[in-house]
């Protein structure tokens, strides 16, 4: 029997709360202080008996003389041998049985004093924890709270950074957008001065054309014209020979006249005139040499005139050539600022998508505020935790509490499912305590009415 | 002219977040940290093409001011949008009924908010 244990054994009675043991090992200080009061009252209560006796042969001694005193203390004794020791024993048997009744006393049930002096020692510690537990979870509040603001300080300054950068590059899109536009504006310039000089150059080579066709004609009839001046030449000699000849058949003819005498003179005078005739065709050959040596100068001149404006011409055909590298030129200055334009309009792409990946980012920070929202849930509730623990704290050093709660774990926890503001929070809380799906949830991220 | 958003929300990065976005997409943007706040700048001469408002915020909150925005003849047909964590259907039937023109649930990308508001913004 349990309790025989516990009354044969003092040692039991002194045991301790051990609270930092898994089982502990007897009683408490203040179980230990009652039952020394029991054991001191049993003491004191034999004492009591043996002085009560003690006065009660002082008492016989004093009022009956020490002789009838010492007569009866005789006899007295050997009433003691017979009496007062079967009754010390009996006393002995009665403290003994005393201590037992103690013992049987305190069970409860099927528990023995040790064991409930073992669960009151565990109430107590859990009580300390639970008191303890409000340090605990206010540390665990503050330090979620306080990585919230830090989180929410460094988002800030993230989006700062953002904002910046996208300051930046709008500015830099405003001087892409200028040179876009200073870009198309050349090409369309220099495709209008190409066209416009395209049809210049056109019109210089048609000109230089009609010029080298004039040149070749006047060229070819200067050529002609020398040709046939240069054919009147032989005719001069011949017509001077002729009037040589002429003058020296007047000569002849005078002279055959006046040989004839009287019958020569009508045939002198026709010789006269022949000579006169002759000397005329002499000074007109000389005339016509002096005018087609004349011409032939001129022809000369217009020769010379006609090779310079061959080299003229010649020198045509260069401008010709610097028109042709100047349209070479204009088509390589197009060919590049088309490629310019291109790489300004590439780096304005590159801005676009540079726009678009900042604002998906700027999405994703938008879970800094979701989960900022979870995680003050999570407090609230380490709150409740808290009170709830304090309160059952304080139960547990009522002695009237009948073990009755008004709100349980699970009853906070329940209430959690009506306070819940995302789907998310509802399947984690659902996923770990099952139970009833709660409000209705709609997964639509976008819903327009 | 750039059209004006007024972006209502107490969280200070949602708010920070959001402006950027839109500005960022040429619109001009105002802010509130609560509806009061939101509705004082209504009341003080701020006309907003578009509201986008959070739900579940101190002082005055979303479903009451759709409400108030509604009941005011200058913003009586500026859409409105909400923006928040809440996917109640419950709450979701209940801001339809305020007055609200559609009901984004948080995070929403740039691209998808910036898509919305072509939708409700006809000529942005």
């Amino acid at each position: 029997m349990a309790s025989v244990a516990f009354a044969g054994s003092d040692d039991n009675l002194s045991g301790r709360a051990c609270l930092s043991c898994d089982e502990p090992q007897g009683l408490s200080a203040a179980g230990n202080r009652r039952l020394r009061l029991a054991r001191n009252r049993l003491l004191l209560q034999s004492l009591v008996g043996v002085v009560c006796n003690l006065l009660l042969w002082l008492s016989l001694s004093f009022v009956l003389g020490s002789a009838f005193t010492i007569h009866r203390l005789e006899v007295a004794v050997v009433f003691a041998l017979l009496v007062l020791a079967p009754g010390m024993i009996a006393m002995r048997t009665n403290w003994v049985q005393a201590k037992r009744g103690i013992a049987e006393l305190g069970e409860v049930g099927t528990l023995t004093l040790a064991q409930l002096a073992a669960i009151a020692a565990r109430r107590e510690a859990m009580g300390a924890e639970f008191k303890g537990s409000r340090l605990y979870i206010d540390v665990l509040h503050d330090q979620i709270g306080d990585s919230l603001s830090e989180s929410e300080r460094e988002v800030l300054d993230v989006i700062e950074q953002i904002s910046l950068l996208n300051a930046r590059s709008t500015k830099q899109r405003e001087h892409i957008a200028r040179s876009i536009k200073c870009g198309k504006d050349l090409n369309a310039n220099t495709h209008t001065r190409v066209e416009n000089n395209k049809q210049v150059i056109a019109a210089i080579e048609m000109q230089l054309q009609v010029q080298d066709e004039e040149f070749k004609s006047n060229f070819s009839r200067i050529e002609g014209l020398a040709g046939e001046v240069g054919a009147l030449t032989p005719l001069i000699k011949v017509i001077t020979s002729i009037a040589q000849q002429t003058s020296l058949l007047a000569l002849n003819a005078e002279i055959e006249a006046a040989r004839a005498g009287s019958a020569g003179r009508g045939f002198a005078v026709v010789a006269y005139e022949v000579r006169k005739l002759a000397v005329l065709s002499t000074q007109s050959a000389a005339d016509i040499a002096e005018k087609i040596n004349w011409t032939c100068k001129k022809v000369d001149e217009e020769m010379k005139a006609a090779h310079a404006s061959l080299e003229q011409y010649q020198s045509g055909s260069v401008l010709s050539h610097l028109v042709t590298d100047l349209e070479s030129m204009q088509q390589e200055f197009v060919k590049n600022s088309e490629v310019l334009l291109e790489v300004i309009t590439e780096v304005d792409a590159s801005y676009e998508e540079t726009v678009t990946r900042l604002s998906q980012a700027l999405g994703h920070i938008q879970f800094q505020d979701v989960m900022r929202q979870r995680m003050e849930h999570v407090q609230e509730a380490l709150v409740e935790m808290r009170d709830h623990l304090q309160v059952l704290a304080a139960r547990s050093d009522d002695p009237a509490w009948d073990g009755e709660l008004q709100r349980t774990f699970k009853a906070i926890l329940d209430t959690h499912l009506g306070r819940y503001r995302m789907a998310s929070q509802h399947v984690t809380h659902q996923a770990v305590a099952g139970g009833a799906a709660g409000a209705v949830q709609s997964n639509a991220a976008i819903e327009l009415f | 002219m750039a059209m004006t958003v007024l972006v209502v929300d107490d969280s200070a990065t949602m708010v920070l977040s959001l402006k950027t976005t839109l500005e960022m997409s040429g619109f001009a943007v105002e802010t509130a940290g609560n509806g009061q706040a939101a509705l004082d700048k209504l009341k003080a001469g701020v006309k907003p093409n578009l509201v986008i408002t959070d739900i579940n915020m101190p002082v005055m909150g979303g479903l009451e001011l759709i409400g108030k925005v509604r009941a005011l003849p200058a913003t009586r047909f500026v859409p409105i949008l909400t923006l928040t964590t809440e996917s109640d259907t419950a709450k979701r039937d209940e801001g339809k009924r305020a007055g609200a023109t559609g009901w984004l649930v948080k995070p929403i990308s740039g691209n998808d908010l910036i898509a919305v508001i072509k939708k409700v913004l006809p000529g942005v």
